[in-house]
């Protein structure tokens, strides 16, 4: 069972280096990076993870008077391959602010409250129609403390183990109508317009299940020309 | 570099994500693996040379016999079971990173290797590279050119990771 991973398109990959971020600048290659050749050790890669690591389930939103403050989202993700077909059995990481736009680290000193009851990281497996789910909260936006004066977007990050080495993907998804979208470095460091399209989660019109959250779907691809774009 | 900037634009990466022993490879489900238990080190610097903590360094590789534990390696059933292969690490203040692990076996075709991933605030897309023993003619070593080889061949089990500038770790465009 040989893996075939056909390259991603340029085009739906962002730029190294973004104006208003200035840590990129100093961490990104300057030399080309080098082609090589694909071997049973890049066609290969960890795939017993949930063995080696945590996880933590896909409710972070808390219970009863442990809920976290903001607007209660339902996300349904399907994890897909290149041909289209669903990844099953792939560890998922998740990580995002609260609901005021504040992580749980220790180099975000940003001003916006803490949340007791949200830190704000899922560890999932994908079922075998590649589909995972998470119930949370809808992360604020926050400022980036930069003078030329830019937000990041309510985002959701999203650390990916395929099946193999070369689709490890780690990446972020946005929320549709949002009017900070249009001004974000990161989403908009992406040169093709459909591919950053496919960063942004579909809104889902609110039926009586679930009666008390909204419902994003999204899609991730982890390899070939549809692939989705990484993010950092 | 303004702290500042740092603190607020992320990723922030979560903590609890490196687990504790993330970083040991040489046991897995309580088991141990067989092999040369070998512990690999080095820093992390950006182009001023300034070391970066908290980065993650991820590895991926071969147990001692040269297996991959994964279906497509058509030697997977004589695996290591005791021996997974993946390992997680953050960098300490002095942008530090360590693993404990087994050294690898060489496979057909390749010398023996650890595949080494970096993902931090600032890198737009995760960078992929690998680490030697030793110098030779493995083809991955030899997809890049001459003069920037050695960058990738560890002293004594240390490999550092220059992201950019003077001594550039050369990545791969996977």
């Amino acid at each position: 069972m040989k893996t075939i991973i056909r390259p991603r398109d340029e085009r739906t990959q962002p730029a190294r280096i973004i104006p208003g971020y200035p840590q990129t600048p100093w961490r990104n290659p300057k030399q080309p990076l080098v082609k090589r050749p694909p071997t049973l050790s890049e066609l290969t890669g960890p795939v017993e993870m949930a063995k080696r690591v945590k996880l933590l389930g896909g409710d972070i939103a808390g219970h009863g008077d442990k809920q976290a403050i903001g607007q209660l989202i339902h996300l349904k993700v399907r994890v897909l391959d290149e041909d289209g077909a669903p990844v099953g059995g792939a560890v998922v990481e998740v990580w995002q602010a609260n609901g005021a736009g504040r992580y749980i680290h220790p180099n975000d000193d940003d001003h916006a409250p803490a949340d007791v009851n949200f830190y704000g990281a899922a560890r999932i497996v994908t079922d075998e129609s590649g589909a995972f789910q998470l119930r949370t909260v809808k992360p604020g936006a926050y400022p980036v403390p930069t003078k030329d004066g830019w937000w990041r977007p309510p985002h959701i990050h999203f650390s990916l183990f395929g099946k193999v080495w070369l689709s490890r993907l780690v990446t972020q998804m946005y929320f549709p109508g949002e009017p900070l979208n249009a001004q974000d470095r990161i989403l908009n460091a992406v040169p093709d317009a459909a591919a950053r399209d496919s960063l942004i989660a579909r809104y889902v019109p609110p039926t009586a299940d679930p009666y008390n959250a909204l419902v994003f779907e999204h899609q991730i691809v982890l390899r070939g020309k549809a692939a989705t774009p990484e993010q950092p | 570099m303004n702290s500042t900037a740092e603190a607020t634009i992320g990723p922030f990466f979560p903590p609890r994500y490196v687990d504790q022993g993330a970083n040991d490879l040489t046991v897995f489900d309580g088991r141990k693996a067989k092999g040369e238990i070998i512990e690999i080190h080095g820093r992390v610097m950006q182009e001023d040379g300034t070391a970066l903590e908290n980065l993650i360094v991820e590895i991926w590789q071969a147990d001692a016999g040269g297996i991959y534990r994964h279906p497509a390696d058509p030697r997977h059933a004589q695996a290591d079971a005791n021996f997974l292969g993946w390992g997680r690490a953050a960098t300490d203040t002095k942008g530090g990173y360590r693993f404990k692990t087994i050294k690898p076996g060489a496979l057909e075709g390749r010398q023996s290797h650890i595949n080494f991933m970096v993902m931090f605030s600032g890198i737009m897309r995760i960078l992929k590279t690998t680490m030697y023993f030793e110098d030779g003619n493995d083809p991955v070593l030899l997809s890049v050119p001459a003069e920037r080889r050695k960058l990738l061949i560890a002293k004594n089990n240390e490999f550092n990771i220059r992201l950019r500038g003077e001594n550039e770790t050369p990545f791969f465009d996977d």
